[in-house]
C-alpha cells in the first residue's frame, strides 16, 4: 500500500507532524514501513504558460515557445512533442539546478536562443506519467506564474510503502490509513461530504436492476452523461506514484478514487447493457460456481463482483453515457468461494478479498464529484441499488482481561479513546466490561484477543513493560532432546574427524535416483507442485546429495573432499528416517611438508579408521548393496553391537567418473541405530597382557570373517581380543595367502605362564584346523 | 706436572679429553706411574711426596671435570643446532572439518531455551492440512495462506510450512502446562536469492492456566533471548498479524552491521527484523479443544540468524555443501 504526505493530508491534517514520526508511528501501529520516497523538485522551477508556440526553422523536431513567467517572457526551446501554446508546464529557469546535476545555462539550440527548460516529470524527479512535458491544471490547487512549483505540497512530498498484513484490508485506502493515523495521533479525519448531484433526469429511465434473492452483497449504481472527460494532472502523478494505471481514462479515475477512499468502483458502458441504447437491464445472480456475476440480456458477463471485470464491458471513451458501480462483498464469501473454484481474478480481487470499503455512496460520490470537475459531464439523479444488512459484531471484553493478556493495567479512558478514534462504537460498555461493537470495515476483529491487540498496538509495545514468566515447576514433557543432543555429539565428532557438515533439500530427481536403483515415493504420494524438474521427489537416501556437492568442490579445485550431513530421507511410502552420510574423495590430506607434497589418496582401511572414529567400534561384513553406486568389490554393511546399522564403499568407478571424482568412498548409516548409551566399564584385569602373533596361511578368496566366528566361536579363556597385522601373498604361496594375526591373552587372576600361553595359542590353531582346514606356515 | 693442566685445557673435544684421561689416570698412566715413584723414595720424604702428588692428582681431577662437563655442554650444543628447524614453514591451518553455521546456530538458540526449561520437540516434515493450516486459524480460503506457498502431495499431505504443526500435535498430546520449542527444516515453493525451498525454523510455545501468561512475559523471554544471541542490541516489537497469534508483533533488532546508523543490510533503516510472535489465538486453543488457559507463541528463521551473525549474503550458497565457505568455520 503506498501513501503519499499530501493525499494524506486530503483525509486527516498532518500539518506539524514529521516524516519521521509518521513513519514511526506506521511501525509503532503495526503498518510496517517498507520504502520512504522523497520528491524535492529543486529551486528555481516555476509555473509557466505557453504564449507562443512556433516550428524552429532549422530543426523539424524543436518547437520556439515564448513563455510567460510572471516576471518576464522567455523565449525556450522544447523538443516535447506534446508541446503547444496554452499549456501551464514546470519551467526551470536560468540558475536551476536539475536532480540529475544539470545546471540550466542560457544556450543557442541551433542558432536560436533559449533561456530555460520546460520540464517533464522524470526530469524533476517525479515519476514518469508518459512523454512529454508535464501539462499542469487546476487540479494542483491554486498557482501563479513565476511562483516555484516546490512551494506546492505535489512537487515536495513525501511517500511511504507500507507492507500491509493480509487482515488489515481496511487500510488499502489513503482514507484507511489516515483513519488508523487519526487514532494514533488523536486528530479527528475529515469525511467526504456527500453532495447532491440531483439532475433532471433520473436513473430509473436507462438503467434497471434484476437479481436473484439472498445475494451477500451491496450494490450501488450512478450513471452519467460523460463529456470531454480530461485526466487531471494530479490524477496521473499519484496514479504513477502508486505504480497503477487504467486501460482508459474512465478506468484511471475509477482506480483513483478507489484507492483514495477504498470504494471498490467500476465504470460500465451503458450500451453494454441495453440494444436500443434506451433502457438498460443489471442483470445479477450467481453463476456456475457461485460467484455473483453482472450480465446483459444476452447473457454476456460484464462483471464477476469482487474479481474482475470483463473488458468489453469498459468505459472505452471519455464521452458517453456511463454507468458508474460501487461495491462490497464481505471478504471472507470472496475469497472462500475463490479457493473453492480457482477462477480468473483482476487486481481488485486483492482489495475484495481483504476487505474493501463497505460504505459505498462517499465512494460513489466523491468519484462523481470529480469526474464532474474534470469533464462537462451530466449525472442522472438517484442511485440503483441493491444493500444487504450485514449483522452487527459485537465482543465484549473484561477490563481484567485486558490488563492479565497484555500484562499491565491500562487505563480505561485510553482504552475508550482508542476505539472512538478507531471508529468503534463502545458507547453500550459497563463499569467492568467493554461492550464494542465493530464497525463492518473491520472484519478483521472477531473476538477478545483481536479486540486486545486493537489496545497494545495504539498503546504501543514499548510501553509495555517485560516481565519474566513465573515458573511453576510441573512435570516436563517427554521430549525430544536427548535425540537432538545426540545429533549434535555425532555432528562435533564428525566434524573433529575433518569432515565438513552440509545440508542439501529434502528433495531429489526423481528419474536420476531411479536411474541408480533407488526406490523413490510411490506415484501417488508423489509431489504435486515441486518447484523444479530436478527436485521433483522426496529424497530416498542422502549419498546422491553429497555425490552432486563433492563434485561441485572437486570442479571448485579442492583435491580432497570431505563432507558430512545428517539429514531426513524418505521411504517410498514417505515414511521419514534419519540418516548419516559421510564421503570423502580424493587426497587423505592437504600438501604439506608433512607427506613431501604428494599426500597419499584415501583407501579403504583408512576411511573405515575415520568412520570408527565417528561411530565407535564397527564390524564390517562383506555384502553388495541395493543401489548402484558402489563398487562391487568394496563394500560392506557396518555392523555395531550385532544390528547392521549401514553401508560403507567405494563408489563404482563409473559413477566416479560420472561425478568428476577421483577415489571415492562413502557410508550411509541409520541414524537412530547408532549407539548413544552410556558406556559401562567392564572389569579390568591388573595383570600383564601377552602378545602372540599367528601367520596362518590360508586361500586368498577365505574371508577374514570366518576366521574370527570360528575363533570367538569356541570362547577361548583369556583371549581377550585379536585382530589382523599383516597381510601378504607371493608365488610360491599359489592361491594362498599369508595373514599375521595378533592375539592378546590376559587373566583376571594372575600373570598366564608360558605353557599357558602356548595352550592357548595351541586351542586356537586346532579350531581353526578342524573347522576350516587352515594352519601355520 | 704443568704441561698436563694445559693438555686438560687445550683438549679440543670429547675424545681428546678421553685421551688425556687415559694418559693421566689410566693403570699405566702418568699418575700411576709416578706414584710408582714412591718406593724409592727416602722415608722421612715419603709422607710430603705422598701428600704433594695427592694435591696434584686432586687438582687435575678437577680440571678435568670442569673441562669434561664444558665440552660436553659444546657437543649437546652442536648436536641441537644440527636438529635446528624453520618453525615459520610448519604454520598449519586446521585439519578438521567443520559444522554447518545453520546447525551451530540451531545449536545455539536450542541451547538457549532448553536452558530456560523449553522442551525441545521434533516432528514429521510431511504434515495434513489440519495441523499445518486449520488447527491454526488459518481456513481454506484465508488469504494468509498465500504468504505460504505450499508443496501439496497426490493425496492432499504437505510438506510443512512452519514448525507449528509440532505445536499443535504436542498440545494434542499433553495436558497444559506446556512450555516447548520446535526446531527444524520447513518448506516453501519459493527460490530466489532470499528464497529457498527449504530452510529451517525454531518456534516456541507456552501454555498456562488463563491469565497467567501475558504479552508482558512474551517481551521478557524474547528480549532476554536476542541478547544472548547478539550481545549488545536494541530490540523494537511492532504490531503485526499472524493468524494463529493476537496480539502479533515483528521483533527487530537494531542493524548488527552498521549499529543503528542505517546500511545497504537494513535497508538504512536501523533495524533488522529477526522474530515473529504473539499471544496464543483463541481459535488455536479451541482447535485443539483448551480451555481456560493463556499463552504465548514466537518463531524464527534459522537461517536468517546464521546470516547474520556470520555475515553470509547468499542463502543459496547454505545449501551446495560448498567448502570454500564451511571451512570458514573451522
Amino acid at each position: 500500500m503506498i501513501v503519499t504526505r499530501s493525499w494524506l493530508q486530503e483525509w486527516i491534517d498532518l500539518e506539524g507532524i514529521s516524516m519521521e514520526d509518521i513513519a514511526k508511528t506506521f511501525n509503532a501501529i503495526g503498518l510496517e514501513v517498507d520504502r520512504i520516497c522523497e520528491y524535492r523538485v529543486p529551486k528555481k522551477i516555476v509555473f509557466g504558460k505557453i504564449l507562443e508556440c512556433e516550428k524552429h526553422p532549422d530543426a523539424d523536431k524543436l518547437n520556439v515557445c515564448k513563455v510567460d513567467i510572471g516576471s518576464a517572457i522567455r523565449q525556450i526551446v522544447c523538443g516535447a512533442s506534446n508541446v503547444r501554446a496554452g499549456l501551464i508546464v514546470a519551467v526551470a529557469t536560468i540558475g536551476a539546478k536539475m536532480p540529475n546535476g544539470m545546471a540550466i545555462k542560457p544556450v543557442k539550440l541551433r542558432g536560436v536562443d533559449s533561456e530555460g527548460m520546460i520540464c517533464s516529470s522524470s526530469e524533476l524527479g517525479l515519476p514518469d506519467i508518459g512523454s512529454g512535458i508535464m501539462e499542469l491544471d487546476s487540479s494542483i490547487g491554486a498557482f501563479k506564474l513565476g511562483q516555484q512549483i516546490n512551494q506546492n505540497p505535489l512537487f515536495n512530498d513525501d511517500l511511504i510503502e507500507i507492507e500491509l498484513t493480509a487482515n488489515r484490508g481496511d487500510c488499502l485506502s489513503i482514507r484507511g490509513v489516515a483513519r488508523d493515523l487519526s487514532a494514533a495521533f488523536y486528530r479527528p479525519i475529515k469525511e467526504y461530504r456527500v453532495t447532491d448531484n440531483d439532475e433532471k433526469r433520473g436513473i430509473g429511465r436507462m438503467l434497471s436492476l434484476v437479481h436473484e434473492k439472498g445475494l451477500d452483497v451491496n450494490l450501488r449504481y450512478k450513471a452519467l452523461d460523460l463529456k470531454e472527460l480530461r485526466l487531471p494532472f494530479i490524477v496521473k502523478l499519484r496514479l504513477a506514484q502508486i505504480e497503477e494505471i487504467g486501460s482508459y481514462d474512465v478506468e484511471s479515475m475509477m482506480l483513483y478514487v478507489t484507492h483514495s477512499t477504498g470504494v471498490v468502483l467500476k465504470a460500465y458502458r451503458h450500451n453494454f447493457f441495453t440494444h436500443d441504447e434506451k433502457m438498460g437491464k443489471v442483470i445479477l445472480g450467481k453463476d456456475e460456481h457461485g460467484f455473483i456475476s453482472i450480465k446483459n440480456e444476452q447473457k454476456e458477463i460484464a462483471s464477476i463482483v469482487g474479481v474482475i471485470q470483463k473488458e468489453e464491458s469498459k468505459m472505452e471513451e471519455g464521452s458517453g453515457t456511463v454507468v458508474l458501480e460501487a461495491s462490497y462483498i464481505p471478504p471472507d464469501i470472496v475469497s472462500k468461494k475463490m479457493a473453492e473454484s480457482k477462477i480468473k481474478s483482476g487486481p481488485i480481487f486483492y482489495k475484495t478479498s481483504r476487505g474493501s470499503e463497505p460504505k459505498l455512496e462517499a465512494g460513489l460520490s466523491y468519484c462523481i464529484d470529480l469526474i464532474k470537475k474534470y469533464s462537462n459531464s451530466t449525472t442522472f439523479s438517484g442511485t440503483v441499488e441493491l444493500s444487504k444488512t450485514f449483522k452487527e459484531k459485537i465482543v465484549t471484553v473484561i477490563k481484567q482481561e485486558i490488563d492479565e493478556i497484555i500484562g499491565a493495567e491500562i487505563d480505561k479512558s485510553v482504552i475508550a479513546k482508542i476505539f472512538k478514534n478507531l471508529g468503534f462504537d463502545t458507547s453500550k460498555s459497563s463499569i467492568d466490561n467493554f461492550v464494542i461493537t465493530v464497525p463492518q470495515f473491520r472484519h478483521d476483529i472477531v473476538n477478545k484477543q483481536d479486540i486486545i491487540e486493537e489496545i497494545v498496538r495504539m498503546v504501543g509495545i514499548d510501553n509495555i513493560p517485560s516481565k519474566p514468566f513465573l515458573l511453576q515447576e510441573a512435570n516436563r514433557l517427554k521430549d525430544d532432546y536427548s535425540a537432538y543432543k545426540k545429533r549434535s555429539v555425532y555432528r562435533q565428532k564428525a566434524a573433529q574427524s575433518g569432515f565438513f557438515e552440509s545440508v542439501h533439500f529434502v528433495f531429489d530427481e526423481k528419474k536420476v535416483l531411479e536411474s541408480y536403483g533407488f526406490k523413490t515415493t510411490k506415484n501417488e504420494l508423489e509431489l504435486l507442485n515441486p518447484i523444479v524438474q530436478t527436485l521433483d521427489t522426496l529424497r530416498p537416501t542422502l549419498l546422491t546429495g553429497l555425490l552432486k556437492a563433492a563434485s561441485q568442490n572437486v570442479k571448485n579445485g579442492y583435491a580432497s573432499v570431505k563432507l558430512f550431513e545428517i539429514g531426513s530421507v524418505f521411504s517410498p511410502t514417505r515414511e521419514e528416517m534419519l540418516k548419516a552420510v559421510f564421503l570423502f574423495s580424493g587426497e587423505r590430506e592437504s600438501e604439506s611438508l608433512n607427506n613431501t607434497g604428494k599426500p597419499a589418496k584415501i583407501d579403504f582401511a583408512y576411511f573405515v579408521q575415520k568412520i570408527a572414529d565417528i561411530t565407535g567400534d564397527i564390524v564390517l561384513r562383506e555384502d553388495t548393496t541395493e543401489h548402484k553406486l558402489s563398487h562391487i568389490y568394496q563394500c560392506a554393511v557396518v555392523v555395531q553391537n550385532g544390528e547392521v546399522i549401514g553401508e560403507l564403499f567405494r563408489v563404482h568407478p563409473e559413477v566416479e567418473k560420472a561425478y568428476d571424482l577421483d577415489v571415492t568412498f562413502m557410508c550411509e548409516l541409520d541414524f537412530d541405530k547408532l549407539s548413544y548409551e552410556s558406556k559401562t566399564v567392564q572389569k579390568r584385569s591388573k595383570y600383564q597382557a601377552s602378545f602372540r602373533d599367528l601367520s596362518l596361511i590360508m586361500p586368498k578368496d577365505m574371508s577374514y570373517e570366518k576366521v574370527k566366528e570360528t575363533i570367538e566361536a569356541s570362547q577361548i579363556p583369556n583371549l581377550v581380543r585379536f585382530y589382523p597385522v599383516d597381510k601378504y601373498t607371493d608365488e610360491t604361496l599359489g592361491e594362498n595367502m599369508s595373514l599375521s594375526v595378533r592375539f592378546v591373552l590376559q587373566s583376571t587372576a594372575k600373570t598366564l605362564e608360558e605353557e599357558e600361553i602356548t595352550d592357548v595359542m595351541e586351542t586356537i590353531l586346532g579350531e581353526l584346523g578342524s573347522k576350516l582346514g587352515i594352519g601355520l606356515r | 706436572m704443568k704441561e698436563w693442566y694445559n693438555k686438560i685445557n687445550k683438549a679440543i673435544n670429547i675424545d681428546a679429553l678421553e685421551e688425556v684421561r687415559i694418559a693421566l689416570f689410566g693403570k699405566r698412566g702418568l699418575l700411576a706411574t709416578e706414584f710408582a715413584k714412591m718406593k724409592d723414595v727416602p722415608n722421612e720424604q715419603k709422607a710430603q711426596f705422598a701428600k704433594d702428588l695427592n694435591a696434584h692428582k686432586q687438582n687435575l681431577m678437577n680440571e678435568f671435570t670442569a673441562k669434561k662437563i664444558a665440552l660436553e655442554t659444546e657437543a649437546l650444543k652442536e648436536a641441537m643446532k644440527a636438529e635446528a628447524i624453520d618453525v615459520s614453514m610448519f604454520s598449519t591451518s586446521s585439519s578438521a572439518g567443520a559444522l554447518h553455521p545453520v546447525m551451530e546456530t540451531m545449536d545455539r538458540i536450542v541451547e538457549y531455551f532448553s536452558s530456560m526449561n523449553f522442551a525441545v520437540k521434533t516432528g514429521k516434515m510431511v504434515e495434513d492440512d489440519f495441523h499445518n493450516f486449520e488447527a491454526l486459524n488459518l481456513p481454506k480460503y484465508h488469504p494468509a495462506r498465500d504468504m505460504q506457498d505450499t508443496f501439496y502431495f497426490k493425496d492432499e499431505m504437505l510438506l510443512r510450512t512452519h514448525t507449528s504443526p509440532v505445536q499443535i500435535r504436542t498440545m494434542l498430546e499433553m495436558k497444559p502446562p506446556i512450555r516447548m520449542i520446535a526446531p527444524g527444516a520447513v518448506f516453501r515453493r519459493d527460490y530466489d536469492l532470499t528464497h529457498t525451498p527449504m530452510f529451517h525454523q525454531i518456534e516456541g510455545l507456552l501454555v498456562d492456566e488463563v491469565g497467567k501468561v501475558s504479552f508482558a512475559n512474551l517481551k521478557f523471554i524474547l528480549e532476554d533471548f536476542l541478547k544472548y544471541m547478539f550481545s549488545d542490541v536494541a530490540v523494537r516489537f511492532r504490531p503485526s498479524f499472524f493468524p494463529f497469534t493476537e496480539p502479533s508483533a515483528e521483533v527487530d533488532i537494531s542493524c548488527v552491521f552498521c549499529k543503528g546508523e542505517g546500511c545497504r543490510v537494513c535497508s538504512h533503516t536501523g533495524w533488522l527484523e529477526v522474530l515473529g510472535c504473539g499471544i496464543v489465538d483463541p481459535n488455536v486453543f479451541e482447535a485443539v479443544n483448551y480451555k481456560d488457559v493463556s499463552g504465548y507463541a514466537f518463531g524464527l528463521g534459522v537461517e536468517r540468524f546464521a546470516m547474520l551473525i556470520h555475515q553470509i549474503g547468499d542463502l543459496r550458497s547454505l545449501f551446495e555443501g560448498d567448502i570454500k565457505l564451511l571451512e570458514q568455520f573451522q
